[in-house]
């Protein structure tokens, strides 16, 4: 249904989108994941035909974006990252509005308006001007438009941002169902939504799409590389010895334990062998004391930090926890 | 696919745009506070029974008016982050451009009929020359719509509602104004020129009772070459 091959995007001599391809299919939801400033809007926008790219093609439901935007238009629903709302009209006029511009015949308007204020549930809200609805009803009147028309390809840049969570878990029921029969591609930060909605993740960072997986395939690739964190007291030197000795460490990180002074905190990249956390327990306690030893279990967080390039520990300004 | 319908649908939201906000209630007001102005004084002061002096002053206060009424329609749309959703609407871009030019102008053709009523206490008291007032309306019309296209397009290029408008009303003054420059051309094809490109030079005619084609075709022209190129710009931007 989406299909981007080698799309690239320049702005003048300025390289923003590198060679992008990867496809999604019908009845399939994808997450597009990566930090502020990696592209994903840039990408969201030439899928939808609001910008063309500067090279390759973008084809949606077999339209060419570039030739035929006019034909596979009437095919995306599209809900930016932020919501496009008339302030001045109220939430049915505004629908009303776009069903009519989605051509949905006359006779179906009425249905249609009535289907998408059930499913984005605004019920509460359909008299009231746009200027005065919060956060979490804007971005579902701009979910509410975009479902308009029967699309065949839902894209929705951020969908759940400014939601609390009973609207959250509500809107994630919307695109599963949607997604259920269509294709939908979803441009978020918050990683659980895409291990709970999507069934593949492509991940981009700096224009570059660095990997294109389901959310398990990404983990499993990422078991290669887990990582045990110890407590431990004693000389450094003689630690770091006895841990680089072992067959199955790869790399060793090793800071003061945040209270503890005396404790040092070691982060070793380790191997998925089988007993490697015993084997490292016995080479600590011949050179030291273990206070606390950890085997850390690879998360889809930690696999999404490896591939834009953060330290493992450092926090990601641009991640958001999943609202509890 | 039947183009007429996304007109229609952008011209029925710019009509409620305008009346669910202050904008169109505040531009008619002032263009009808200034028309009844100059009504009354070229009327009741001078004493003299026509519409010719009002009409042209009519068209100087529209010059003004009008940038008001065009500096919202694609800037207010870029700050609004809604252009966004126009331009992957299933839409034509040539669509979007005329039912946004469609409820700007008739905006404008409303103001101008609530203008009418200065014809009353005119036909009351006076022997105006009914088809003079009419070509002058007709002029009129053509103008107001000639400043709207152009003022149309330059909110296009503009995220910046004020920047519009001061970039509009100099480019209408200027169309206005240019055929004073006549007299300092020496050259026969530029005193030409000036005089075809001059706003105030074709609605002196329709003022005058004179219906001349070239002066119809002229503001069609300037409609035509701003709606393609604001056309052509919306385009560009993808």
């Amino acid at each position: 249904m989406i299909v981007l091959d080698k799309v690239s995007k320049s702005y003048g001599s300025k390289a923003i989108i590198h060679a992008i391809s990867f496809d999604v299919k019908q009845g399939e939801i994808v997450g597009f994941l990566g930090p502020n400033g990696a592209g994903k809007t840039t990408v969201m926008r030439m899928i939808a035909g609001f910008t063309e790219a500067s090279a390759g093609t973008v084809h949606v439901c077999g339209h060419d974006m570039a030739t035929e935007r006019e034909h596979a238009a009437p095919y995306i629903g599209y809900l930016p990252e932020s919501p496009p709302l008339y302030d001045v009209l109220d939430v049915t006029t505004y629908l009303r509005f776009v069903a009519r511009a989605k051509r949905v015949p006359a006779a179906q308007i009425s249905q249609q308006l009535d289907r998408v204020i059930s499913a984005c549930r605004l019920e509460a809200v359909t008299q009231k001007e746009c200027y005065k609805l919060s956060k979490g009803y804007r971005q579902r009147v701009g979910l509410a438009q975009a479902l308009l028309g029967e699309p065949g390809v839902l894209l929705l840049d951020e969908p759940t941002a400014g939601l609390d969570p009973g609207q959250i878990q509500e809107t994630r029921e919307v695109i599963r169902n949607f997604g259920s029969k269509h294709a939908v591609l979803i441009s978020t930060h918050i990683l659980p939504e895409v291990t709970l909605i999507c069934q593949r993740v492509a991940i981009i960072n700096g224009g570059r799409l660095l990997a294109v997986d389901s959310p398990d395939g990404l983990q499993q690739k990422a078991q290669q590389s887990n990582s045990v964190l110890l407590d431990v007291v004693g000389e450094r030197a003689a630690i770091e010895q006895a841990l680089g000795s072992i067959d199955g460490v790869m790399g060793l990180s090793i800071r003061p334990h945040p209270v503890r002074s005396s404790v040092l905190s070691i982060d070793c990249l380790v191997q998925d062998v089988d007993g490697i956390e015993s084997r490292i327990a016995r080479a600590v306690m011949s050179a030291g004391e273990l206070y606390r030893l950890e085997r850390r279990q690879p998360t889809l967080e930690n696999v999404f930090l490896g591939y834009i390039g953060h330290a493992g520990g450092a926090a990601v300004t641009d991640l958001q926890p999943e609202a509890a | 696919m039947n183009g007429l319908a996304g007109v229609r649908a952008i011209y029925a939201k710019e009509m409620l745009g305008y009346f669910r906000s202050p904008i169109a209630y505040f531009v008619i007001a002032v263009f009808l506070l200034g028309t009844g102005y100059f009504f009354t004084y070229n009327i009741f002061l001078t004493g003299i029974g026509t519409m010719d002096s009002t009409l042209q002053n009519m068209g100087i206060l529209l010059l003004i008016i009008s940038p008001v009424l065009t500096m919202r329609l694609f800037s207010a749309e870029y700050n609004a982050r809604t252009m966004e959703l126009l331009m992957t609407l299933p839409l034509q871009t040539w669509e979007v451009v005329l039912g946004k030019y469609l409820g700007a102008v008739s905006i404008f053709l409303l103001m101008t009929a609530a203008t009418w009523i200065n014809l009353v206490p005119l036909y009351l008291f006076g022997t105006p020359q009914t088809l003079n007032i009419i070509a002058g309306y007709l002029g009129f019309i053509l103008l107001g719509m000639a400043c709207i296209a152009i003022g149309q397009l330059f909110s296009a290029l503009t995220e910046n509602q004020i920047v519009a408008a001061l970039i509009t009303i100099p480019v209408l003054l200027g169309f206005w104004f240019v055929g004073h420059l006549q007299s300092l051309q020496s050259s026969l094809l530029l005193r030409d020129l000036v005089a075809h490109l001059s706003f105030a030079l074709h609605f002196a005619d329709f003022i005058r009772g004179l219906l001349r084609s070239e002066g119809i075709m002229f503001f069609f022209a300037v409609i035509a070459c701003a709606l393609t190129l604001n056309t052509g710009y919306l385009q560009l931007r993808r």
